[in-house]
């Protein structure tokens, strides 16, 4: 099998996308870019200052008047080229985030198509965006609600999905009139430099669309800025919760903050162990764990068995999962036999590496060691951990608790159904959660009684698709509407009118 | 050479397809009395290419277990050889080529079996486009049987 010709040839140099114009940053922070799979230096990045993001908001405000009034039609007809392009240029947009990021080259194409779909649903939005009227409220008299734009609002990205997720709420931002100032992650700026290229050769107005790179000052900047009317974050709770949330809250601000996450997945007797296998295989491993919606806790429940049955369902279940977890070939995301990459950086390393030392301090016993790295191909390791499975976790323990990020399975059990939920509602995250099951019953138990935003059954990865809201809950989401369809929401004001003619 | 991931089993079937196609147009120039016969095929063998890759290209998502949809699928298995010996004759030739599509079709079959339920509109068309394979080997059988007389 041969590896996928990289794209980046040459070290690129990132520059700030402002009022239509690629400048270069005035900063002299510059970082390196490094593809995790083999260290090498891809791009350096700015982390820009406090007076570029006002740039770049007052570019953008300046824009918006002009945005606002372009018919959304016409602004439609933007995205739906932006999209041409995006299809066009799928595998170079999906190679570009394996070398940035590290994950398989599956893992970017499926991270590419979410992000066209985004594009796709929000050209929708001359039906999304449509308000109503009742004829005759009174006598001769109508009344109308419809939406309206609100001006510019701030993006800010994570590094685990760098293409897709600020297209979670760019499309839908701009579609209904507003202007948008984008903070990529330093990590992995790539792909929505990208991905501001093609908006620029779509013809998207300038100052509609920036993006500026950096880090906690242009945060600060866009929290503070009193131009900017709303912030859309997606990563930890610690900062989505302390930080964005509270400033967006002093400063009036709208506020999305898809924040972290602790996810268990259920395995009942009856589930189909197969299958249920494969689904957990990408659900904890897939993004080398590092994504919101992993599976982090397989929690295996003995409901209906006597002692003796649920521990030959345990065992059956651990060796099934041990088994797979420790074939995972693990490498280069551009070779198509790799099935997980590296972590994002050596430092997410270091600290799993800790984690894992950690879980058997705290008395979990790991069954399988990540720690003992095995890869496809010749490759410095520096950023590499293979798949890792602790059993006899439970749910206080730090590893059981908190969101590890990274490729390391936790194995619990819980006697029914019941002290299942019980151990996912004692965490406080509440972002996905599934159970693998052929039974409708308890199916519709735990739908109906899990506080998860997300829920799946018989799904490893309950990912909302771009016409419904990535959902989340507790400590895992903070704001009111969430992203996806329901961002259209989010991004307008409603104004209510109330006529009569005499 | 064990496949194990969706990207790489639409790589190896794009290359078969495409390979094939090159095949089947230097048989239309070796042999023009079948030309047309070779040339449709050749057609075929690129439309499955596009149909297979629009397939996974259109639904590939992190919802699907596309990093995981194999285990034991070696191509070594099936010695699939789109290739033929230079001095061959063409009543050989044909039933080599025989041999070559019935390869493709047990791989393509074999293949959409493990990805029904984790990429299964991947394997709906690897069915489709193995399933195809019967008539192709129909067509084929009865040029050998003309060639024979």
């Amino acid at each position: 099998m041969t590896i996928l010709e990289e794209p980046i040839k040459e070290v690129l140099t990132i520059k700030n996308y402002i009022g239509g114009e690629w400048v270069e940053s005035k900063s002299d922070r510059i970082l390196d870019v490094i593809n995790p799979a083999n260290q090498k230096v891809l791009a350096k990045v700015p982390v820009s200052t406090r007076e570029e993001i006002d740039e770049a908001v007052e570019a953008a405000k300046e824009a918006f008047p002009m945005w606002r009034n372009t018919t959304p039609v016409a602004r439609v007809r933007y995205l739906f080229r932006l999209r041409e392009l995006m299809e066009e240029q799928f595998e170079e947009l999906s190679r570009i985030q394996t070398m940035e990021h590290g994950k398989t080259i599956d893992e970017s194409r499926g991270e590419t198509r979410r992000g066209i779909e985004m594009v796709e649903t929000a050209t929708g939005i001359t039906s999304l965006m449509q308000g109503y009227l009742l004829e005759d409220i009174a006598v001769g008299i109508d009344e109308f609600a419809y939406r309206q734009p609100l001006g510019v609002f701030g993006i800010i990205g994570p590094f685990n999905f760098p293409f897709m997720v600020p297209l979670w709420f760019i499309p839908f931002a701009l579609a209904c009139g507003n202007c948008v100032v984008v903070k990529p992650s330093s990590e992995d700026p790539i792909s929505q430099m990208k991905i501001a290229e093609l908006a620029e050769e779509v013809g998207i107005p300038p100052g509609v669309w920036n993006v500026v790179n950096g880090g906690r000052d242009v945060v600060t900047g866009m929290l503070e800025h009193p131009d900017i009317e709303g912030i859309c974050f997606v990563g930890s709770t610690r900062v989505g919760r302390d930080v964005i949330y509270k400033k967006c809250g002093e400063t009036g601000k709208r506020c999305i903050a898809q924040c972290g996450a602790k996810n268990f997945l259920l395995v009942m007797p009856d589930a189909n162990l197969d299958r249920t296998i494969r689904s957990c295989m990408t659900s904890f491993y897939g993004n080398t764990g590092q994504r919101c919606l992993s599976g982090a806790n397989l929690v295996i429940v003995g409901e209906g068995l006597n002692e003796h049955e649920f521990n030959a369902f345990y065992d059956k279940v651990v060796n099934a999962f041990v088994k797979s977890a420790s074939q995972i070939r693990v490498g280069y995301g551009l070779d198509e036999t790799v099935q997980m990459g590296p972590l994002r950086d050596v430092e997410k390393k270091k600290r799993l590496v800790k984690t894992i030392q950690k879980g058997i301090d705290e008395g979990a016993k790991l069954l399988l060691d990540g720690r003992n790295i095995k890869l496809v191909g010749d490759l410095p390791q520096d950023a590499f951990l293979n798949p890792s499975v602790f059993t006899e976790v439970t749910p206080d323990m730090y590893i059981g608790k908190e969101e590890l990020f990274g490729p390391i399975a936790c194995i619990m059990r819980a006697k029914n159904l019941e002290e299942a939920i019980d151990m996912i509602h004692s965490n406080p995250y509440g972002n996905a959660t599934s159970i693998f099951t052929q039974n409708g019953k308890w199916a519709r138990q735990f739908i109906h009684e899990v506080k998860a935003g997300n829920v799946g059954i018989n799904i490893g990865i309950v990912a909302p698709m771009s016409f419904f809201p990535f959902a989340g809950m507790k400590d895992s989401f903070y704001g009111v509407l969430h992203g996806q369809r329901e961002s259209i929401d989010f991004f307008t004001d409603r104004k209510v009118v109330i006529q009569r003619w005499f | 050479m064990e496949i194990t991931t969706a990207s790489g089993v639409i790589s190896y079937i794009g290359k078969v397809e495409e390979n094939s196609a090159k095949l089947y147009e230097n048989l239309a120039q070796k042999y023009p009395e079948d030309g047309e016969t070779f040339l449709s095929l050749a057609k075929e063998n690129r439309r499955n290419k596009k149909s297979i890759e629009y397939a996974y290209y259109g639904v590939i998502s992190d919802k699907l277990e596309a990093c995981f949809c194999f285990e034991n699928l070696d191509t070594d298995n099936y010695s699939i050889k789109t290739e033929l010996p230079e001095e061959i004759n063409y009543p050989d030739a044909l039933k080599k080529l025989i041999d070559l599509e019935e390869k493709i079709q047990r791989f393509l079959l074999d293949a959409a079996k493990q990805l029904k339920s984790l990429v299964p509109d991947v394997s709906f068309i690897f069915e489709r486009v193995g399933k195809k394979r019967a008539k192709r080997v129909t067509t084929l059988k009865s040029l050998l049987d003309k060639a024979a007389k």
